[in-house]
């Protein structure tokens, strides 16, 4: 039997090479998100499929600093250690994200936050003037 | 379905830290029990499916062949809290299509291997690298669901005191001893709002039930029995957004197509065997599963309507919340106590002429879902 035409070989991806929330942007250090060139769903992370239309023209983009906190809670450990963390929706992309939280002020569902950068550590806070 | 596929054996161990038994240990008891209350031999049996997400390689063989049970298809079944009613799901459509006759359904679970704390997750998710833990997305559904409705701290422990109510009639259950609302408020915050007794506990466990068509049920004579009227399974849909978590639509949509296939209404259901893996999970899911509107759960939890005596119970059994949450064993188990209580042998805890019960179990930690499976059996008295 004859073809006239090979097949395609699936390549993988090397999605542990690039897999840090945060990266270095012109505009400072900013979450890694996804455009797809396509249909324009923005989707978190660095993805190199979009999970709407299935193109694989995408592209990385920052993405925005502020946001809505959808909830929270605080996980208590063992050695009495709090660690707050929470959902925040990002402003105008569609995006949601787990985020570890500051508690500068009370938390509230619904609140608007802001992302702060400490070192190797990013996480969301009460926006100032909140 | 094509032909009609019934239950007509359940056997479980009592849930709890076994932790001098392995898989093997766990699951040989009540296998045996299970087929002898079935009245099969090894060679009446087509095809064992054996649901779990932590026993390794070839989990259901090791089983299987300590009894020499053997030759015959042994499918091993992963998604983590649905394991087990999947592997159910499994064997009802592989019989409703007439492909077999006879069935094994094995769920079992060792969660005392991991010494305790959450369960582990998959290291490759992304929240999962963040740190998310399954209390943490059950206590952010609780805190945003206090926030929306008129809801308390005092109705998420009231789950807790029902379900522990409930679990001291069964011998069965991990915690056989009932709590006050003050002991489960008091208790060690875990994930706030969450304390320690509104999650459930961690555990061993193994339950089996037995499978059979129209036609093997009347050749083997089972005059104990109840029928499959609905088996869905449904998986998450990513969301990369905005998502209402105090509205799994995988529930939703699972419980909507249950219902269409069984041809009845949440109000003919006398009993619910549902996934209260934490307190708040119970509100979410009357909900979803139609006994109240969106928001108003806990006016059914506080009239006392879902506890015997009321509409419908929810968790007979105790739920996962005192009967315990072997993980890939909880499926089976749900459809074990459904099978008593439909079949009047559930003694304490017996639902007076029950003949409609729904069972359902969804879970798995992972980013963008809702939950990653769910399963919705709805059985009836036969
Ligand atoms: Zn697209």
């Amino acid at each position: 039997m004859t073809t006239t035409t090979e097949a395609l070989v699936s390549e993988p991806v090397p999605d542990l090479d690039s897999d840090s929330p945060l990266a270095a942007f012109p505009e400072g250090p900013r979450l890694v998100g996804t455009r797809c060139d396509v249909c324009g769903v923005t989707m978190i992370g660095s993805r190199v499929v979009c999970s709407s239309c299935v193109s694989r023209e995408v592209s990385a983009l920052a993405l925005p600093t502020t946001g809505e906190l959808y909830s929270f809670t605080r996980l208590h450990g063992r050695g009495g250690d709090i660690r707050p963390l929470g959902y925040v929706d990002l402003d105008g992309v569609g995006v949601r994200t787990l985020t570890d939280l500051r508690e500068t002020s009370p938390l509230v569902p619904g609140m608007r936050v802001e992302l702060g950068v400490d070192g190797d550590d990013w996480f969301f806070a009460p926006a100032s003037g909140v | 379905m094509s032909t009609d596929v019934f239950v007509i054996a359940a056997a479980m161990i009592p849930f709890g830290k076994h932790r001098s038994s392995s898989y093997v240990g766990l699951a040989v008891p009540p296998l045996i029990d299970a087929m002898k209350g079935a009245g099969i031999e090894k060679s009446d049996v087509d095809a064992v499916y054996v649901g779990h997400s932590y026993g390794g390689m070839m989990t259901g063989q090791r089983i299987c062949k300590e009894i020499g049970l053997g030759t015959v298809p042994t499918v091993n079944v992963d998604n983590a809290c649905s394991s087990g009613a999947t592997a159910i799901h499994e064997a009802t459509t592989a019989i409703a299509e007439g492909l077999i006759d006879v069935a094994v359904v094995i769920g079992v679970e060792k969660l005392t291997q991991f010494g305790g704390g959450a369960l582990p997750l998959s290291p490759e998710d992304r929240e999962v690298k963040q740190g998310i833990i399954m209390p943490a997305v059950y206590a952010m559904r609780a805190t945003r669901y206090l926030h929306d409705f008129e809801a308390t701290s005092e109705d998420l422990a009231l789950v807790s005191v029902k379900a522990r109510r409930h679990g001291a009639l069964n011998p069965f259950a991990q915690f056989r001893t009932e709590v006050t609302l003050d002991e489960v408020l008091n208790s060690r915050a875990v994930a706030d709002p969450l304390t320690l007794l509104m999650c459930c506990p961690t555990g061993d466990g193994a339950a089996v039930v037995i499978l059979v068509s129209e036609r093997a049920r009347h050749k083997l004579g089972a005059t104990s029995a109840m029928r499959v009227a609905a088996s869905v399974l449904h998986s998450g849909h990513v969301e990369e957004g905005f998502r209402d978590m105090t509205k799994p639509e995988i529930t939703y949509d699972s419980a909507r197509d249950a219902y269409a296939e069984a041809g009845i209404e949440p109000k003919d259901l006398d009993m619910i065997e549902c996934h209260d893996a934490f307190s708040i999970a119970e509100l979410v899911y009357y909900e979803a599963l139609g006994l109240a509107e969106h928001g108003h759960a806990v006016d059914l939890l506080r009239d006392g309507r879902t506890t015997f005596g009321g509409d419908v119970v929810v968790n007979p059994s105790g739920g996962l919340l005192a009967k315990g949450h072997p993980v890939g064993a909880s499926g089976v188990a749900q459809a074990a106590e459904a099978f008593w209580q439909l079949t009047g042998e559930a003694g304490a805890r017996q639902i007076e002429n029950a003949r409609w019960a729904l069972t359902h179990v969804t879970g798995g930690g992972t980013a963008g879902l809702d939950h990653g499976a769910c399963t919705i059996h709805i059985f009836e008295a036969a």
